[in-house]
């Protein structure tokens, strides 16, 4: 036999924009020990990235790496991971962003776990990736084009069947919010990094792979395939639906519209994401499809915030499901045999907000804009749109020109605030493309960002007006997502407390990859005193070390974690690689990951308790519907208990050299002691 | 494009209409068909291909029509040994005798050519890939059987409307 190796490509790829050079790292210099993925990017980024780097920088890096499961036919493994220091982080800190399609498959059957990308380019550049070749291009004609014109250029250039990453205008215009696109309207959004690249003066990574990938041991590869997800396995036909969106938000369309559900990502099981079919585009008269998930559906209208039920986080082992399953509307039937079955489907339902009528048209437009610029959905949505919403019904836009009327509900003036932003074009062009974050600081962030908006109503004590800001900004420079308050908001409150400690110690809105799930038995000891409780904080840490490892593995947001099967993730890395794992090695694995990004934070970007604290507390201090907050004593306190269970000191919040050295990082604890960063 | 109008096919793989499953572009067919096959993935071993539209986001599988007069078969120089045609006239590479010409795959009638080639300066690794309706499967077609969305089924036991070898999959407009 070969001396193989399974489940991984064999390199990283350094790609230098500056030299237009490539050099390789041999994978093996940080797997097993740093599993793959993210966790390995966090490795890369502590070795190479100086304190004081800025994030449009050319000494930034942006590193892309896939995980050792994608492309071995084990489900999810397809999604993959960028990381580096984000533009859209407040301030800018080191961050990550998923994405999934076909590209990450295609670079490993090309030879590569993933890249480094370094430098900057003097000109428009892209990159084509054909096996051991890299060759650095001129985008010259590329430069300018839409996200899904650029894709169709290259496979007209490369041929059929290449795979891309690309951006769109906003990336090339420095917009703080822009995302980077692959197939089926895959982005990695949430950390701007289509601005890293537009700073990079590159626009694209084209990739055509004709190698192998060997996943070690294939009868397992069939086992998960059957048993990851409990794939559907039954036809998923086109649906005609009648409406769109949910409760209150729920809308007829006329005529109706086509629903087709497909697949996020290489090799998967699942078809979690809605194609929307023959859609209104905002560039032309030809009707055009898109793919939804669930922010988009706010898009078309936005009168009361999303309803939670308690299944969505706490779960018992005779009802538990994965979220991916209600985009694809295959929920399985209710087991009614469940004791708490009555508690585990009783819905609250969002706060009444008002923000925008019903308008499916608008809504397809303004979806098609993001798609089409590379902007991220999700600001756009619960952020901007909600900030014109909300300040003109308090009186705020009154002195501001935009020259137009700024109307949410105005399909044309959609259209104007994207391309205002994408090309920074008139006075509030450029502001507004920094983000909201900045812009509003801008303008004046106690006028424009902290104004109370008077249209929030509680629906859980009916008619109960509640404070929320205009701005729905929570901590580092993102918005509200599953946090009590704003967008995503009817958590109750051991559930939000949950989520903002997981969102105080990251560096953006980390509920993409950790919304918190745990199991309803634990919930019912926490529920009455959550800042006192380890349980709960236990649920914390294996959310996180799971969120590392959704990136490392990899797995996805959707299927994972699977709370009454935890070694699933173990199960498929050994499966891809061989190499034997077990569900505490994994989590050991997860811990020094997260343990690096910490350090990152610490050496790089001065974190520290003061620092988060601060960061998150002010944004619990608006009523959650049932108008609760935390006070300032009971915060901390549970900020002590977490520090405690990771190991860190509670006074500055920093890892001890001895929790560094448990998992294997003595040498981050000698630089760290050096800069005196160590408690 | 060829004109195959007039030709019959044997047994093969189809892919049915979006309104019976719509294909989810997952590529776990394409990726069953090597895991079986060849114990590996790779785009240059699959059988099998999803065709992927970017844009429109409905995607197109292709795979062996299983011509009944098998054109591929007819320009193998070791046509016998490296092609050979079985009881239920499936057209099958014994690997062994494969010498990696393409040939077969420059014959195939259909463009995209339906026999993939394994191409590696190893010239004995070079070979031709053609859809052998998992012939020694006990379970048959891996890529029927492992599809999520069960939009693959084979031609002699449809159990919905297939589409064309050459039609897009593309619905009716709802409006
Ligand atoms: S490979 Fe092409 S020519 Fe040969 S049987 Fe299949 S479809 Fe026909
Ligand atoms: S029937 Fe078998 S050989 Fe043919 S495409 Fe499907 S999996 Fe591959
Ligand atoms: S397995 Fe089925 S759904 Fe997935 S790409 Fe193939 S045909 Fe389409």
């Amino acid at each position: 036999m070969e001396n193989r190796l399974y489940g991984y490509a064999g390199k990283i790829a350094r790609i230098n924009l500056t030299d237009k050079t490539v050099t390789h790292i041999p994978i093996t210099k940080y797997v097993p020990k740093y599993i793959g993925g993210r966790s390995v990017a966090n490795r890369i980024f502590w070795e190479e990235v100086k304190p004081g780097t800025k994030a449009f920088d050319p000494d930034n890096k942006l590193i892309y790496m896939t995980g050792p499961t994608t492309a071995t036919g084990i489900p999810t493994g397809g999604r993959t991971v960028f990381t580096g220091i984000s533009p859209n982080s407040y301030p800018e800190q080191y961050c990550w962003s998923g994405i999934g399609g076909w590209f990450g498959a295609e670079l490993k059957f090309a030879g590569y776990d993933g890249f480094i990308l370094e430098g900057k380019a003097s000109e428009p550049t892209y990159i084509y990736i054909e096996d051991d070749r890299i060759e650095f291009l001129s985008a010259a004609p590329l430069w300018g084009m839409l996200v899904h014109p650029t894709q169709k250029k290259l496979e007209e250039i490369h041929g059929r069947g290449v795979k891309s990453i690309v951006i769109g205008p906003a990336g090339e215009n420095l917009m703080r919010n822009a995302s980077i696109t692959t197939s089926n309207d895959n982005v990695a959004a949430k950390s701007g990094f289509g601005a890293v690249f537009g700073s990079k003066n590159l626009k694209a990574i084209t990739v055509r792979g004709t190698g192998a990938i060997y996943p070690a041991d294939i009868p397992k590869v069939f086992e998960l395939r059957l048993k990851m997800g409990e794939p559907y396995m039954r036809p998923s036909p086109i649906i005609h639906e009648q409406t769109h969106g949910m409760d209150q938000n729920t809308i007829p369309v006329e005529g109706g519209w086509l629903r087709g559900q497909v697949a996020c990502s290489h090799g998967c099981n699942q078809h979690c994401c809605r194609l929307m079919m023959n859609m209104k585009s905002a560039f032309s008269d030809e009707r055009i499809n898109q793919v939804e998930k669930c922010v988009g559906i706010f898009a078309y209208g936005f009168q009361q915030d999303c309803s939670w039920t308690p299944i969505m986080s706490f779960e018992t082992e005779k009802n538990h499901f994965l979220p991916c399953k209600m985009l694809s509307c295959e929920m399985p039937e209710i087991d009614v045999s469940d004791p708490y079955v009555k508690e585990l489907f009783d819905k609250v339902p969002g706060d009444t907000v008002n923000y925008w009528k019903p308008d499916f048209d608008k809504g397809s437009v303004m979806m098609d804009m993001c798609n089409e610029y590379g902007i991220d959905k999700w600001d756009v949505i619960v952020w901007y749109m909600t900030w014109f919403s909300m300040a003109k019904k308090e009186g705020l836009l009154d002195e501001l020109d935009f020259g137009m009327e700024a109307d949410v509900e105005n399909e044309e003036f959609v259209k104007y605030f994207l391309d205002m932003i994408t090309y920074r074009k008139g006075k509030y062009g450029p502001i507004f493309a920094e983000g909201m974050a900045r812009a509003i600081r801008t303008l004046g962030k106690e006028k424009f960002g902290d104004t109370i908006y008077k249209g929030r109503f509680s629906q859980v004590i009916p008619g109960k007006r509640l404070d929320i800001p205009v701005s729905l900004e929570t901590a580092w420079g993102h918005s509200y997502h599953w946090q009590g308050r704003g967008f995503e908001g009817s958590i109750p409150k051991p559930g939000w407390l949950a989520t903002s400690l997981e969102l105080m110690t990251s560096t953006r809105d980390c509920q993409t990859v950790e919304h918190h799930h745990q199991k309803y038995e634990e919930y019912l000891k926490f529920k009455d005193d959550p800042c006192h409780s380890p349980v709960l904080v236990e649920g914390v840490v294996m959310n996180q070390n799971k969120g590392e490892l959704k990136d490392s593995v990899t797995s996805c947001e959707w299927q994972s974690p699977d709370l009454f099967w935890p070694d699933m993730e173990a199960e498929a890395f050994t499966a891809a690689t061989g190499i034997h794992m077990t569900q505490q090695e994994l989590d050991e694995a997860a811990e020094r990951s997260r343990l690096l990004f910490r350090a990152i934070l610490i050496r790089n970007f001065g974190r520290d308790r003061e620092m988060e604290v601060n960061a998150i507390f002010p944004t619990m201090q608006y009523p959650d519907p049932w108008g609760e907050t935390v006070s300032w004593e009971d915060w901390n306190d549970l900020v002590d208990l977490y520090y405690n269970r990771r190991g860190w000191d509670r006074k500055t919040g920093w890892p001890t050299r001895e929790t560094y050295e448990k998992y294997g990082l003595s040498d981050v604890a000698d630089e760290l002691e050096a800069l005196g960063k160590l408690p | 494009m060829e004109d195959n109008t007039a030709r019959t096919y044997g047994n093969h793989i189809v892919q049915y209409v979006p309104e019976y499953s719509f294909c989810a572009g997952c590529t776990s067919c394409e990726v069953v068909c090597t895991l079986v096959h060849d114990g590996l993935v790779s785009p240059s071993y699959n059988r099998i291909f999803v065709d992927r539209d970017n844009r429109s986001m409905i995607h197109t599988v292709l795979s062996c029509q299983q011509c009944s007069d098998h054109p591929c078969f007819d320009k193998c120089p070791k046509k016998g040994q490296a092609m050979k045609i079985d009881e239920n006239n499936i057209v099958w590479i014994d690997e062994e005798y494969c010498v990696g010409c393409g040939l077969c795959a420059k014959a195939c009638v259909f463009t995209p050519s339906r026999i993939n080639m394994v191409r590696s300066a190893d010239k004995s690794k070079r070979k031709a890939k053609k859809c052998d309706m998992c012939r020694t499967r006990p379970e048959g077609p891996a890529c029927v059987q492992w599809c999520p969305v069960r939009c693959l089924g084979t031609s002699e036991n449809s159990v919905a409307t297939p589409l064309g070898p050459q039609e897009k999959p593309m619905p009716k407009e709802a409006k």
